[in-house]
């Protein structure tokens, strides 16, 4: 998995790619506190290059979301497409995520 | 289908989760499967082997073996550890209305191999954990649920 992070003046933007699965969704979690931490208050996460993700992701997701929600802001996802894809709609997560098409759409609703 | 089981096993830890992906996808690449359903057994076979990992040796350590028999365009597949009984088609299901303050975080795990694989059967015998599944399971998966 790769992280690659872009501080945009209304958003933090996450680019994951790879693989996001039990021995490596912590390094997101740590991402996350780390511009939490920094004051971040709205992260958009792009996973168009997102191969592969297992509930430990998921775990993941629901958890940064939770901590950005309960000080007013929010994760936002964008770029879902394959396998993560099915992941969210089985696990009904993509109703209680804001879920965009690209960062663009997802920067451009804030 | 050919029943002639191929075997690994390794200890019942995270870091045996990929080797036992590696080793699962010969069969799978045996038995014809196309290539986007590589990644949805990658995906049973972690959540399956980290529930194993954390709880089946609690304390303690053990090893877990992965069996796969390949036919014609699916797998059957068997996971058995000696760990404390644990029946993972008993835990009760997450409840997916919740919304995102109040969804758990985790116990999605044993809904997405219950919705992708078929015939998931546990048996407990000689002080062992079996969970037997057939893979791909649309055909199975959609006479459970309909």
């Amino acid at each position: 998995m790769n992280i690659e992070a872009t501080q945009l003046e209304k958003a933090v933007l996450l680019k994951v790619s790879g693989r996001m699965d039990a021995e490596n969704a912590t390094e997101f979690d740590r991402a996350c506190d780390a511009w939490i931490a920094q004051g971040a208050k709205h992260v958009i996460v792009d996973l168009n290059g997102l191969q592969y993700v297992s509930s430990m992701g998921l775990r993941s997701f629901l958890a940064a979301a939770q901590k950005l929600k309960s000080d007013s802001g929010s994760l936002i996802l964008c770029g879902l497409r394959g396998l993560p894809r099915q992941v969210f709609e089985m696990t009904r997560l993509m109703s209680i995520f804001p879920v965009y098409d690209t960062a663009e759409q997802a920067l451009a609703a804030l | 289908m050919d029943t002639a089981f191929q075997r690994l096993t390794l200890p019942a830890q995270v870091e045996s989760v990929r080797k036992f992906q590696e080793f699962a996808r010969n069969g799978a690449q045996s038995a014809g499967l196309k290539s986007e359903d590589m990644d949805m057994l990658d995906l049973v076979l972690e959540e399956i082997l980290v529930n194993i990992a954390r709880y089946a040796y609690e304390g303690g350590t053990g090893d877990v073996e992965v069996a796969y028999a390949a036919g014609a365009g699916a797998l059957l597949v068997e996971i058995t550890d000696r760990g404390a009984s644990f029946n993972p088609l008993e835990a009760a299901p997450p409840d997916l209305a919740l919304g995102l303050a109040e969804r758990p975080i985790g116990g999605l795990g044993v809904l997405l191999v219950k919705q992708n694989v078929g015939s998931l059967r546990y048996r407990r015998d000689n002080g062992r954990n079996t969970l037997s599944f057939r893979f791909p399971g649309e055909q199975a998966t959609k006479e459970a649920f309909f």
